[in-house]
């Protein structure tokens, strides 16, 4: 009596939707939590298909199985009407509270339902693990290659691989400074040339001098004493012949903040003399080197290419410097002080 | 292994990223990220005009809608920057109105724009919708008038304080009848009329115009017209706020301000007389911004004023309002975060306002949330530097003026190194710091040693030798820019750190002693760097190279150096080398 009792309460009412997922497995679902999946509605729709085991409906392939799952549960909860904004929120937040790849994975399959709402979770939940790192924490959070090379990670706006004119350039002035170097390198011994000048031909030294080193070389320094008197003298007489500003307000009353700043308009006497040295209590500074600059000369990358490659890129850096000439001449008029 | 998304989720993934910041770190990660970001990159900020060439910026993001720039160095504002030294926007609008023609925005700062840039911009991009130009300068009101006319979604257009050639108010008149998209305007750095009658019709009939800032043209009892048609204003800058007073004037200004529930930001007030204040005081509750530079009402009537608004986040006033108003500020509004106190007479030898360090003091105390101050003032102890270091440790942006240049303590006679180093050492996510008063190499080293998120740093008159400069680029970490003005600072400094040059957006440098032969080796051994000597007594190569160059700018760019540059600037680079061969 009992048993045929329980036979009627059996669960014929609700309706099952029959899913299989690229590895061949198959489950089957409620209707109505299927029928929350745009892609998976669409095709009961159109098809008919997913009413039985044999005609479960194919998901796409980035759908696995162990995401079904979590998709579904999601499913399940948001076609339910008459939650609050307040429960899905706090619903939502624990959904998305789950390692890397099973949220990359839940994002992926989402967007291949289409099921726009979950796409939006997972993927502002991805942003938002993305925001404030840097490119390595990136890397590592999603397991990527770190395949740019060290030109192409210069700061993003400034990268140079795409535009071979800069490229060119780089070549065309490693190669500039290369003559340079072999023209120097042919000056008579006990050439004039200010000390600056020779250093040009060679490395400048990693600086490993301490801070107080630093001062007592600057202050030491008899050349730059001069400089800034004569310096002072022209800065003072230069001071007196700009004009005066009235409060900041131009001919349209307009006031800028800037033209406040009164310093431009006041006579001052600079020091000549540097404050008494003070004894430093930092740790020896390690100033860098310009050497370590210099090892990326495009130079270097230039002599390990292969010879064909090497030829065509000759060719293009003549024509390129015979162009660039014929703008040079000029240039060269504007620096070399007429004799 | 890597955790593979398509293409589509990540784009979807990027458009949630709003900062440049996270772009740029994302491209950075691998070679199919680089690619999926750059098609996807919609909104672009170049910082220096000179970094890079259109070319390059539209072959890398080739759908690009909306573009932000800014020109010449911060200098330029205190008139350092000599005329006709460049930042031409005319190139770039030229390359875009090629390869970006659903191009949707344009801000500009501190560029020179043509009338032809904006005719350009007009007819070029269709939907074009947003066009900001801030301390811009070059153009015409013509040129408002071709983007007037033309600009079919015009949704912004904002002059901030840029210097138009004002050649009638004709050019308001050129929106057509149809257009009603406007959601912002913002002439008030004109001078001439606009037709009244254009101009209320204009906003008639834009019901989404949110921000409203008229030019002093625009006559006082004028405005209850415009406020009538456009009650949902949420930012207003009035025109001239004097008028011989008549109760009929006042009792239809408070009316029509009364009807504004949704202002929340208020400017202009030019000449406001204190009788005609209490028309605004229905607004007051709900304002979160005022901004009183213009206002030349006195202590006691700013005092009264301030007392009504304590929702105020941001305030810019002129030092009238004295430490009596500032006492009042801090009592009253609680909510404030930004304080700016412009000088009312900066050239006067004697002070004529009592304004004082105390003021400041005052609401660093009263208001928690104070964390941008720009503060002229003719007085500064240290004490009451560390007494604002201990109460604001949250402060941001800190500029300091005292109008004397190398002003020690008042009190003590000694530099300002203490109350700085206590700002920098209290204020841990220091962003941008001015400095001003008698400082020694001190105050540098406290700098190098705490000011680790500093991005920007003012120096003038300051400082004894190389080892403050050096202190400054060997250890703020984060710093970005840098403008030096009359300091002592030479050589050896910027030799040594000359990689952290390529760190930077820009150092900027004048009258300070760095000579030319070490600009041309810097030059010379930073290829990524332009260095760039400004010297209006000619050539440098007819001084000494131990002569020190007048003014010096350095940034790092990938365009290689400047082919627009006037004949008192000179790029350091191999030319110069090969004048000693």
């Amino acid at each position: 009596m009992l048993e045929g009792a329980m036979a009627v309460v059996k669960p014929e009412m609700k309706s099952y939707i029959w899913l299989q997922t690229a590895d061949g497995s198959i489950q089957q679902v409620e209707e109505e939590v299927a029928m929350f999946c745009p892609v998976i509605g669409r095709e009961v729709l159109q098809s008919g298909k997913g009413s039985s085991k044999n005609y479960a409906i194919s998901l796409p392939e980035r759908v696995k199985p162990a995401v079904l799952g979590s998709i579904l549960d999601y499913c399940r909860f948001h076609q339910v009407s008459g939650r609050s904004n307040k429960e899905r929120k706090i619903y939502n937040e624990k959904f998305i509270r789950v390692e890397t790849s099973k949220l990359c994975e839940l994002a992926s399959a989402a967007d291949s339902l289409k099921l726009r709402p979950l796409v939006d979770l997972t993927s502002r939940a991805l942003a938002r693990m993305i925001e404030g790192k840097t490119p390595e924490e990136i890397r590592e959070i999603f397991h990527l290659p770190d395949d740019l090379s060290e030109e192409e990670k210069l700061e993003p706006l400034r990268n140079i691989t795409d535009d071979p004119h800069i490229r060119l350039l780089n070549r065309l002035y490693a190669r500039k400074r290369n003559e340079l170097r072999e023209r120097q390198k042919l000056k008579v011994l006990g050439d004039a040339a200010p000390v600056l000048n020779t250093e040009v031909e060679k490395e400048l030294p990693v600086d490993e001098r301490s801070v107080d080193d630093l001062l007592s070389f600057i202050n030491g320094d008899g050349d730059s004493k001069e400089a800034r008197a004569s310096k002072n003298k022209k800065r003072n007489r230069r001071r007196k012949d700009q004009p005066r500003k009235s409060l900041s307000m131009d001919e349209n009353g307009c006031h800028k903040e800037s033209n406040c700043f009164p310093f431009g308009n006041t006579n001052i006497e600079i020091r000549n003399e540097p404050s008494p040295k003070k004894s430093s209590t930092s740790p020896d500074l390690e100033p860098v080197g310009l050497s370590a600059k210099l090892d990326l000369d495009d130079g270097d990358i230039y002599d390990e290419l292969d010879p064909v490659l090497k030829a065509e890129l000759d060719r293009e850096v003549e024509d390129f410097a015979r162009r660039l000439n014929s703008v040079w001449p000029e240039r060269m008029q504007e620096l070399i002080p007429s004799i | 292994m890597a955790y593979s998304f398509p293409e589509e989720v990540l784009e979807h993934v990027f458009s949630f990223l709003c900062s440049d910041k996270d772009r740029n770190a994302v491209s950075l990660v691998c070679k199919s990220w680089y690619e999926i970001e750059r098609w996807c990159r919609r909104r672009i900020f170049i910082g220096n005009c000179y970094s890079v060439t259109p070319d390059i910026v539209i072959r890398r993001f080739p759908k690009v809608r909306a573009m932000e720039m800014k020109g010449k160095p911060h200098f330029a504002d205190f008139n350092l920057v000599p005329e006709g030294w460049g930042a031409y926007v005319y190139p770039w609008i030229s390359a875009m109105s090629v390869a970006y023609p659903w191009l949707e925005e344009i801000k500009l700062k501190r560029m020179v724009v043509t009338d032809e840039c904006l005719e350009l911009i007009s007819k070029s991009f269709k939907s074009f919708k947003v066009l900001v130009l801030s301390s811009c300068e070059g153009f015409t009101t013509d040129g408002l008038a071709s983007i007037a006319a033309n600009c079919r979604n015009l949704r912004e257009l904002d002059l901030k304080e840029s210097e138009v050639e004002d050649l009638s108010g004709h050019w308001l008149s050129h929106f057509p009848d149809h257009c009603t998209s406007l959601v912002s305007l913002n002439m008030s750095c004109l001078g001439s009329e606009v037709s009244f009658s254009a101009l209320e019709r204009l906003v008639g009939r834009c019901p989404n115009l949110k921000t409203l800032r008229l030019n002093r043209a625009v006559p006082l009892e004028k405005l209850p017209n415009l406020l009538s048609r456009a009650p949902q204003l949420v930012e207003l800058g009035t025109g001239t706020y004097s008028s011989e007073f008549r109760v009929d004037i006042f009792s239809n200004l408070s009316e029509a301000f009364s009807v504004c529930k949704q202002l929340k930001g208020l400017s202009g007030l030019w000449d406001a007389i204190p009788a005609y204040l209490p028309a605004m005081y229905s607004v007051c509750p709900g304002l979160t911004s005022l901004n009183l530079s213009y206002a030349t009402i006195q202590s006691p009537d700013l005092s009264k004023l301030v007392s009504q608004c304590p929702n105020l986040q941001r305030l810019w006033v002129l030092d009238y309002i004295e430490d009596s108003g500032l006492e009042a500020l801090a009592t009253s509004c609680k909510d404030l975060q930004e304080l700016r106190v412009f000088p009312s007479d900066p050239f006067g030898a004697e002070p004529n306002v009592s304004l004082t360090e105390q003021g400041l003091v005052t609401v660093s105390e009263g208001c928690p949330k104070l964390q941008s101050v720009l503060y002229f003032c003719r007085q500064m102890s240290n004490a009451a530097l560390v007494t604002i270091a201990k109460n604001r440790p949250n402060m941001i942006r800190f500029r300091l003026c005292i109008i004397e240049p190398q002003a020690p303590d008042y009190v003590t006679l000694e530099p300002l190194d203490t109350g700085f180093g206590a700002i920098v050492k209290s204020c841990k996510e220091l962003r941008r710091l001015s400095l001003s008063g008698l400082l020694t190499d001190q105050v540098f080293e406290y700098i190098g040693t705490h000011a680790k998120k500093l991005e920007m740093l003012s120096i003038a008159f300051a400082g004894d030798s190389d080892l403050g400069l050096h202190h400054v680029l060997s250890g703020c970490e984060s710093l970005r820019k840098l403008e030096i003005r009359d300091c002592p600072f030479g050589d050896k400094a910027l030799l040594a750190n000359a990689a952290k040059l390529e760190t930077m957006r820009s150092l900027w440098m004048s009258s300070c002693s760095v000579s030319y032969g070490a600009c041309k080796l810097l030059g010379q051994k930073m290829p990524r760097l332009n260095v760039e000597v400004i010297d209006e007594r000619g050539p440098p190569e007819s001084r000494p190279e131990s002569c020190p160059v007048e003014k010096l700018y350095i940034y790092r760019t990938v365009a290689g150096r400047r082919i627009d540059m006037p004949d008192f600037i000179w790029t350091m680079d191999e030319d110069s080398a090969l004048q000693h061969s």
